[in-house]
């Protein structure tokens, strides 16, 4: 029990360890928000796009969304950070895993937001159209605000999943949350850094999933 | 020029027996992962089913630790700072070990929210038998909401399978890890392509049916 | 009719939360009667038959199965729910498994027969409910009224003492209502005993040995049909046929 704190919940070395922490916690959040802001921009312009009658938009828009949900996510990264330097594009650490992680978010938000853009009743289109709205009118104002609140639930889940990924930076050197952690291990040669590191993962996520968890719980109740 | 870099075809000749291995070991890590991880995942949403209040509050905190962690984060974890307690798993155990506790929350999650889903009529129905709680659950309820989560079900065996990759972090020479390997033998991104095509190749059709089956339940 | 005593409930109480849903209801049937519930919606109907086969968790209270207490602590429960055949309004069949198989689960894992035996008793069933074709059609593939009479023959199979009928054909077309009654009529035949809820008051008044009017969580009126039906003594029970044979 005694070794079980020392190692484990030693709080000298985790106050010792928490500044530099905070400071990765503060990059991780970074990556988290930057993430988001473009996956799920990039997933609703997908969205809109393939709502447009036309297989040479469709075709691309799909085959994206599918490379995207096969391919691992630290795939993505590795190939973006390793690979195409040899082609002349490099992207530092930092954005190798942002933008890994937000082509990824991008291809989910889009199911997402299309599962709400499908789920529109024919009757909403047709009256729109009636009513002399050209299609992207029709998108924009009528179909798409049920169609976000719809996508709602499932988007948040994949938020979470996808920002949980941020941590894979570690893997390119991004000096983040799980980086430090591991490298303060090291040098004290005692874990409580990972388990510190570990409790602020847990502090950003586990809201995140008890939002995730009372949306559903809203959703089952409000039928 | 660009296919000499990206797809040189002696690259991959050189070091196809390193990738056959770290193919290999991958799909084994799956074959362990994914059943462990069902079954686990299974008996917890039976006991949240069956249980009292105190049970129910426990497997949400069981659940909601291991969706709130990243699945890296749990690695190292379990990988460096378990050995200070004189556990010392390896890298194979502790991949396994990592996944299954993530893999299980998730597959507990969605098998617990079929089960709460079906109408308690069926229990009803198989209690008025005769049958115990267990039976009718196993029977009855479960069945029936498995059948009714098959896409979640597959999209977590997806997602699962695609973290199995994140093992390369530990230094377990599975399919990324012996890509990253061969890269620096032959100087050049040859194997990272060819490893990131055959995951495309051979998963591509799951998500196609993942999202297809997806699909089928936000129009049912 | 012997005055063999096959269900004995007495001061059956039941609440939820606050609200007293069932306040002492008393009531002894005997082998082979049929007895008929009525009662407006929310009178506690259901309630009382699920406190029955403790479906539902009676407050206080007591019932006995042919002398066997079901609300003792150390009850036997599920040896009591197999003497006890319960048909619900909205059948609950299992959709997952054929009509054959719906009666032979309850047989294989409460009464521990063969796969053979239990096929054969299924069938035996299906053939008394004249569904004896539909022994591998899937709930899905039935009418509403064929499903209920599997619900029926599901119960009938475990041979119990006394059945249940929850509003039996409430959630049915008018033109299938009648294929259930049958069914039912034939059981009376058989002397099994029965208690009905059900607001086939036509069906109600031929088939009945005995109807009870409940209101409001207790039994205001009970008698035989024909004095219930023409001269009835309480204002709720006169309300009650009023709105129903009105319509
Ligand atoms: N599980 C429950 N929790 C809380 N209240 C309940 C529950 N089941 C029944 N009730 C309440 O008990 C009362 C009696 O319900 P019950 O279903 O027994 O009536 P009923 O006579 O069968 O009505 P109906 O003809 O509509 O079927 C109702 O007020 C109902 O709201
Ligand atoms: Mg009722």
């Amino acid at each position: 029990m005694e070794q079980i704190q020392y190692y484990y919940f030693n709080l000298p070395i985790m106050r010792d360890a928490l500044p530099t922490m905070l400071h990765g916690l503060g990059l991780t959040v970074l990556m988290a928000l930057t993430t988001v802001a473009m996956g799920v921009g990039a997933g609703l312009l997908l969205a809109i796009l393939r709502s447009y009658p036309s297989r040479w938009i469709r075709w691309p828009i799909i085959c994206f969304v599918d490379v995207f949900r096969s391919l691992p996510q630290l795939v993505i990264i590795i190939l973006i950070y390793f690979a195409l330097p040899y082609a002349g594009i490099e992207f530092s650490p930092f954005w190798s895993t942002v933008l890994g992680l937000s082509l990824v978010l991008a291809a989910f938000a889009q199911e997402s937001f299309w599962a709400g853009i499908t789920a529109t009743p024919r009757g909403q289109w047709e009256a729109a159209t009636a009513t002399g709205l050209s299609h992207t009118a029709t998108v924009l104002f009528v179909v798409l605000p049920p169609a976000i609140k719809t996508s709602i639930p499932s988007l948040t889940n994949r938020i979470i999943a996808v920002t949980k990924g941020t941590a894979l930076g570690s893997a390119v050197a991004v000096q983040e949350l799980l980086a430090h952690a591991q490298s303060i291990q090291s040098v004290v040669a005692n874990p409580s850094p990972l388990t510190l590191g570990a409790l602020l993962y847990m502090a950003i996520f586990a809201p995140m999933v008890a939002f995730s968890r009372w949306l559903e719980w809203r959703y089952r109740w409000s039928r | 020029m660009f296919l000499e870099n990206f797809f040189d075809i002696n690259a991959i000749i050189y070091t196809y027996p390193l990738l056959l291995d770290g193919f290999l070991l991958t799909v084994k890590l799956v074959a362990v992962i994914v059943p462990a991880g069902i079954a686990l995942g299974t008996i917890l949403a039976l006991i949240y089913a069956l249980g009292g209040w105190f049970t129910k509050a426990g497997f949400i905190l069981y659940v909601d630790t291991f969706r709130s962690l990243p699945p890296l984060v749990l690695l190292v974890f379990i990988f460096y700072g378990l050995p200070f307690l004189g556990i010392q798993l390896g890298s194979f155990a502790s991949a396994v070990l990592a996944l299954v506790l993530n893999g299980s929350s998730y597959y507990a999650e969605i098998v617990r929210a079929g089960i709460v889903a079906i109408p308690k009529g069926q229990w009803d129905a198989g209690r008025a038998t005769g049958l115990t709680r267990f039976q009718t659950i196993v029977y009855i309820v479960l069945p029936q909401a498995v059948r009714n989560v098959v896409g979640p079900l597959l999209g977590n065996t997806l997602e699962l399978t695609k973290a199995t990759s994140i093992c390369s972090v530990v230094a377990l020479p599975e399919f990324l890890r012996t890509a990253q390997i061969a890269q620096s033998h032959v100087y050049n991104p040859t194997p990272l392509v060819f490893v990131a095509l055959v995951y495309l190749i051979l998963l591509w059709p799951l998500a196609r049916l993942v999202s297809r089956l997806e699909r089928g339940i936000a129009t049912h | 009719m012997t005055s063999a005593p096959v269900l004995q409930i007495s001061d059956l109480r039941k609440s939820f939360g606050s609200e007293e849903v069932l306040k002492g209801v008393n009531l002894t049937v005997q082998r082979g009667e049929v007895v008929v519930l009525l009662g407006s919606s929310g009178s506690g109907k259901s309630t009382f038959l699920r406190c029955i086969n403790r479906l539902e968790e009676p407050t206080s209270g007591s019932i006995t199965l042919n002398g066997n207490s079901v609300t003792a602590s150390n009850a036997n429960l599920r040896t009591l729910r197999k003497q006890i055949g319960m048909v619900f309004q909205s059948f609950n069949l299992y959709p997952h498994l054929t009509a054959l198989k719906n009666i032979t689960l309850a047989l294989r894992l409460s009464l521990g027969q063969t796969r053979q035996a239990a096929e054969e008793q299924a069938k035996h069933m299906l053939a008394q409910v004249g569904l004896a074709e539909k022994a591998h059609a899937h709930p899905s593939e039935l009418s509403g009224g064929q499903q209920q009479r599997v619900a029926i023959a599901r119960a009938l199979a475990l041979e119990p003492q006394v059945m249940l009928f929850d509003e039996p054909t409430s959630a049915l077309d008018p033109e299938l209502v009648g294929s259930v009654l049958e069914v039912i009529r034939l059981l009376r035949q058989r002397h099994m005993t029965m208690v009905i809820v059900t607001h086939e008051l036509g069906f109600a008044r031929e088939a009945a040995d005995r109807i009870i009017m409940m209101d409001k969580g207790e039994i205001v009126e009970e008698g035989p049909p024909e004095q219930l039906f023409t001269a009835p003594k309480h204002p709720r029970t006169r309300e009650f046929l009023k709105h129903f044979t009105g319509r």
